[in-house]
């Protein structure tokens, strides 16, 4: 298949980057590893005017284990980041994560970090070749007014099915994103639109530069559904976090069930029923994986394969598992 | 649209090239320097059938642009041989009937030769994690797990290898 053509920017530093994103926006697409953007790029999803890629920022390519957090480059290889001892160490949900993401031709200096977090939405009605899309009217995110995943919804309902993420948000981790002239900080589980069409909350000026990942006392876990085991996405996936004090008891929570909505889904309900709980209370584990079930169902639709009700299913069995992990 | 001047290093040899900057790593070396044995396939980062190494690592050339490719050095499964002589596990292919239709086999040896340069003697595992980004439509996964095998220890004694002289 032919790429579309395009002008290729080659920027030398990170003011350069943000200096061509500032001056031509929506035209302009980031170039990190390729492996989201130039697949898209040959469905005839998206025809950038120019392409600004990143390969003479290796600044934006590290991780630094500080006392406090962990930062990550955007652009950091996901091989580089399954072989970080901090990251193994203190994030372990993540290193679960990018052990699954696409296979170990695609995580070394090709898929990155960044761009696993921002990797569009998808749904098997989208996703497609124009052929298959010529064929009938236009969807929502391809321009139209029509939703083919959920009958009269008023929007996109894309589904977000980026591993990465959902590990994240689990760690309670904050992005950087860099503009021209401001640099601001956001926590991954504000960073989601309500739309499929574009998931993120970011302008076109701005550059996702830094990911952080809080140190905490707790420890994670990361489990994934797919199809095969390498190069699928996952179709439910979920993210977890337990702190415990001295005596066992579980301090604080996090749930986040992803490929169920446009965004990973952090669930505060089902978490809420962990709190207070013995950290081996298997029946509270069971609770709070049922009441995950019950919140993410309300969200997903049927369109990333498989059959909506064995996803439902499987958020539980998902949750459970991750639970039982730790 | 206007053609740009690059220089990719390819099985050791510097190669002066005019593309495009929407020319794909793959494109450039099926149809501008006859390099033929990377095969497209899916052509959507699935099926590995195009994968070649980068500096050691094995990379799906059709999601590369051949601009982002500069700087490295760049190996494919033409490189693998030295002269007519075939290498090791190019040799253990043929031996253990690895090749079938034979469109995933350069994509195979390029995954297989990038692990065994790194691990030596890698278990049963190891290979499939390996090979995991490389389909195979003829389903043949067991004759190309025991060939990759075979090469990183190529002095155990072999059955399948008898015929060979």
């Amino acid at each position: 298949m032919r790429l579309p053509g395009f002008e290729y920017l080659n920027p030398q530093n990170l003011d350069q980057t943000l200096d061509m994103l500032a001056e031509h926006k929506d035209e302009a697409k980031i170039l990190a590893g390729g492996t989201d953007l130039l697949v898209r790029m040959k469905k005839g999803l998206l025809a950038p005017k120019y392409i600004i890629s990143l390969k003479a920022l290796d600044s934006l390519s590290y991780i630094k284990d500080e006392s406090d957090c962990i930062k990550i480059g955007t652009r950091t290889p996901i091989a580089d980041i399954i072989a970080s001892k901090p990251v193994q160490k203190h994030a372990r949900a993540l290193f679960q994560a990018c052990e699954k993401i696409g296979a170990v031709s695609i995580q070394h200096y090709k898929g990155t970090i960044g761009g696993n977090i921002l990797q569009n939405n998808r749904c098997h009605h989208y996703n497609q070749s124009d052929f298959y899309r010529s064929g009938r009217q236009a969807c929502h995110k391809d321009g139209g007014k029509i939703c083919y995943a959920r009958e009269e919804a008023d929007r996109c309902n894309s589904t977000c099915q980026s591993d990465g993420a959902t590990a994240l948000m689990a760690l309670g981790a904050g992005l950087t994103l860099a503009g021209k002239d401001n640099k601001r900080e956001v926590e991954l589980a504000n960073f989601y639109t309500t739309d499929g069409i574009m998931p993120f909350a970011m302008e076109s000026q701005e550059l996702l530069t830094e990911i952080s990942i809080p140190k905490t006392n707790g420890e994670s876990a990361y489990k994934r559904l797919a199809y095969r085991s390498a190069i699928d996405y996952p179709i439910v996936c979920a993210g977890v976090l337990l702190e415990s004090d001295n005596s066992d008891k579980i301090v604080r929570a996090r749930i986040v069930v992803g490929a169920m909505g446009r965004a990973p889904l952090l669930l505060a309900n089902a978490a809420s029923k962990l709190k207070g709980k013995d950290m081996n209370d298997q029946a509270t584990f069971k609770d709070a994986a049922t009441a995950a079930m019950s919140s993410a169902a309300a969200f997903a639709v049927h369109n990333v394969g498989s059959t909506l009700e064995y996803r439902c299913a499987m958020v539980e069995e998902m949750v459970l598992q991750a639970l039982k992990e730790i | 649209m206007e053609k740009l001047q690059i220089t990719l290093n390819i099985n050791g040899k510097d190669q002066a090239l005019l593309v495009q900057p929407n020319d794909t790593l793959l494109e450039v070396l099926r149809d501008e320097l006859d390099l033929t044995g990377s095969k497209e396939s899916c052509s959507e980062g699935i099926c590995g059938s195009c994968t070649i190494q980068m500096d050691g690592k094995p990379v799906r050339s059709c999601l590369t642009l051949a601009m982002e490719a500069q700087g490295t050095k760049i190996k494919t499964v033409e490189g693998l041989a030295n002269g007519d002589e075939l290498s090791n596990l190019q040799q253990s292919f043929i031996d253990h009937g690895a090749v079938q239709c034979g469109i995933c086999t350069p994509g195979m040896l390029m995954s297989a030769d990038a692990l065994l340069s790194e691990t030596l003697n890698p278990d049963d595992t190891t290979i499939r994690q390996a090979l995991s980004g490389n389909i195979c439509r003829c389903t043949g996964y067991s004759k190309i797990v025991e060939a990759v095998a075979h090469a990183g220890k190529p002095e155990k004694s072999c059955p399948d290898c008898q015929t060979k002289e």
